[in-house]
């Protein structure tokens, strides 16, 4: 009972930070209706950046999170206006090609600059807070806890930004029709930049957030990725709620699947295959995503 | 006088070059040319899956894993004949192909994108899995094609490939299937509406870029002489992606000596190591975003701009020769 507690609750923590990672790929893709196959690199730079803000220039923990978060926003919003917005000019003639390719050579450069500029082994920031948390059977690093805290908050503050303020409606308008959006004043070159910017800061904090528990590597982006690729599609994509639930739930079952599993090694490959296999499947029922509606939906 | 156009002079000119390069290279030079003609082979292939064709596929390194692992497990573990286990190797991509063709008809943009990301991911995660046939990471030992240790039979074999693969490809897009390709690719609705097929032409596109793909997997495992999952993982794609758009992605020769270019560069710089990519990367970045058909049509009709202007000279200037 208690290796599943412990399994079901590690589960949970990644299951959170998976969410994070989704929730921002599904804010672009559905304001700017754009995959952004370079997510994973922007949690990898959001891991490093934190690190480097509380080892190097000795921030608190929290502060080097917030600090990359930061700091992922103003690269978002520099790469969307370099390199995504010319795609809405009558240059490009192939939006979605164009969008892929630009966004996964993103990937490449970055996974290979992480190689270069922070090594090729694995690095760990200090602990947010040494310890564990005992509840019984049940042992909890503080680690785990405080970054499963972290992301709750902010998939809250995520959820009310864009329920209750003007920008997060605005947004939402964008997301469902830009034409729209524009008759009523709203420019909606200016919303895909703040939601490229918004996706960034998210992936980063996520990396930033799981960065004490796990160390920190240029390759450790590929995985939440193709995981929030998945999370998306299963949540339909464009669903925030769908992505927040998703990634609760393939956190979940992959944590289950690994611990139960026999033979190690199967157990690990094929948990990641079967989430592909579900991504597979519901592409071909439902090509829009399991709720198939492309913009934003907050239920 | 001749009137071959630039794009055939230059292919002439490139193809005698590479029939000669191997007089004069070394014993390694040679082994990474036979390498680059497996790119060549992909990244034209993947130019016309998703340059003329449209359909944006990250699956065609796994398609080159299927041809190699299943020409390399029917001629070890089921002791097929080499001949046999090729051709078998060759018709299993061609019905997958089929296959995924059939099952993404419904697909386009990055949702095709995502569906093929998945299926290349779960066929390598199989390969890794399966410890039991495909030995895993460890690697799968493949026979040989020729005996003799010189790479130079390779080299001309893959020469001869990439040959009959741009014949082949450039063959099928000179007929009315070159223009419904990309009908369907500019406006799949209105092509359809005028009386394309699409569904047998999207599904032959992906038959005929897969069979490419697995041939190219198969020169590779019985060249290299061993096989392992990583052949089919993330970077590689980004590398074909990369050589077919440096290239021009809509231009079959062009992604042939892009992938060249990209793959022989690659290694004259391997002392940069990891730099060559981030400079790949930012390659591909800056292509798609200043030259969307490629580098080389760009030189290309440079060339061809000067070559008319030379060519336009004589006859304004001198009239009096006639």
């Amino acid at each position: 009972m208690s290796y599943f507690l412990l399994l079901a609750v590690n589960g949970l923590v990644i299951g959170l930070i998976f969410a994070l990672v989704a929730s921002g790929l599904t804010l672009v893709f559905s304001v700017l209706k754009v995959v952004n196959f370079g997510h994973g690199s922007l949690y990898m730079l959001g891991g490093y950046a934190s690190y480097y803000l509380i080892t190097a220039l000795g921030l608190p923990s929290l502060v080097g999170v917030a600090g990359a978060m930061v700091a992922l926003f103003i690269f978002g919003v520099i790469f969307e206006r370099l390199v995504i917005a010319p795609m809405y000019t009558d240059k490009v003639e192939r939006k979605d090609e164009y969008a892929i390719i630009v966004t996964f050579g993103l990937t490449i450069l970055l996974s290979n600059l992480g190689l270069v500029v922070f090594g090729p082994f694995s690095k760990s920031p200090p602990s947010f807070m040494p310890g564990a948390l005992i509840l019984g059977p049940l042992i909890l690093p503080y680690d785990r806890l405080i970054a499963a805290v972290v992301a709750v908050v902010l998939l809250v503050g995520l959820t009310l930004f864009l329920k209750r303020t003007a920008l997060g409606q605005a947004l939402d308008a964008v997301s469902q029709s830009r034409e729209s959006a524009a008759v009523i004043g709203i420019d909606p070159r200016r919303m895909y930049t703040i939601a490229f910017g918004l996706s960034s800061a998210l992936a980063g904090g996520a990396g930033a957030l799981i960065a004490p528990i796990f160390a920190l590597s240029p390759s450790m982006g590929d995985l939440p990725a193709v995981q929030a690729f998945i999370i998306i599609v299963l949540g339909g994509m464009g669903s925030v709620g769908g992505s927040i639930a998703g990634g609760i739930l393939l956190g979940l079952v992959q944590g289950l699947g690994v611990g139960y599993l026999p033979d190690p090694n199967r157990a690990l490959a094929y948990t990641q295959a079967f989430g592909a296999l579900l991504l597979v499947v519901t592409l071909l029922i439902r090509p829009t995503g399991l709720f198939g509606r492309s913009h934003l939906r907050l239920e | 006088m001749l009137h071959l156009s630039f794009t055939r002079w230059s292919q002439a000119v490139l193809l005698i070059v590479a029939l000669l390069l191997p007089l004069g290279m070394g014993p390694y030079w040679i082994h990474v040319g036979a390498i680059a003609w497996y790119y060549a082979l992909l990244a034209a292939s993947w130019a016309l899956l998703a340059g003329y064709a449209g359909q944006f596929s990250f699956a065609h390194v796994a398609f080159a894993a299927l041809g190699g692992y299943a020409s390399a497990l029917c001629a070890g573990q089921l002791g097929f004949s080499l001949p046999v286990a090729i051709i078998t190797a060759i018709l299993l991509a061609a019905v997958i192909g089929a296959l995924i063709g059939a099952l993404v008809l419904r697909l386009s943009g990055p949702y095709l994108a995502l569906f093929t990301l998945a299926i290349s991911e779960i066929f390598r995660l199989m390969l890794v899995a399966e410890e039991d046939v495909t030995r895993g990471m460890l690697g799968l030992p493949v026979p040989g094609l020729f005996t003799g240790k010189s790479d130079i039979p390779y080299y001309y074999l893959g020469l001869a490939l990439v040959v009959l693969a741009l014949v082949a490809m450039n063959g099928l897009l000179a007929t009315r299937v070159g223009l419904f390709l990309r009908a369907i690719r500019e406006d799949e609705g209105a092509a359809r509406a005028s009386g394309v097929d699409t569904t047998r032409y999207k599904i032959l596109v992906f038959v005929v870029t897969s069979v490419i793909a697995a041939i190219a997997g198969i020169y590779y495992g019985h060249f290299i002489g061993i096989l392992t999952p990583n052949i089919a993982i993330l970077p590689e794609m980004g590398l074909v992606i990369a050589m077919a758009v440096i290239g021009g992605i809509e231009s079959l020769p062009g992604a042939v000596i892009g992938a060249v270019v990209v793959f022989l560069l690659s290694e004259t710089l391997r002392s940069y190591g990891e730099w060559r990519f981030v400079l790949m990367g930012l390659a591909l970045i800056l292509v798609q975003r200043f030259a969307q058909n490629g580098l080389f049509p760009v030189l290309e009709s440079l060339g061809r701009r000067r070559q008319e202007r030379r060519a336009a000279i004589p006859s304004v200037g001198g009239p009096s020769n006639g």
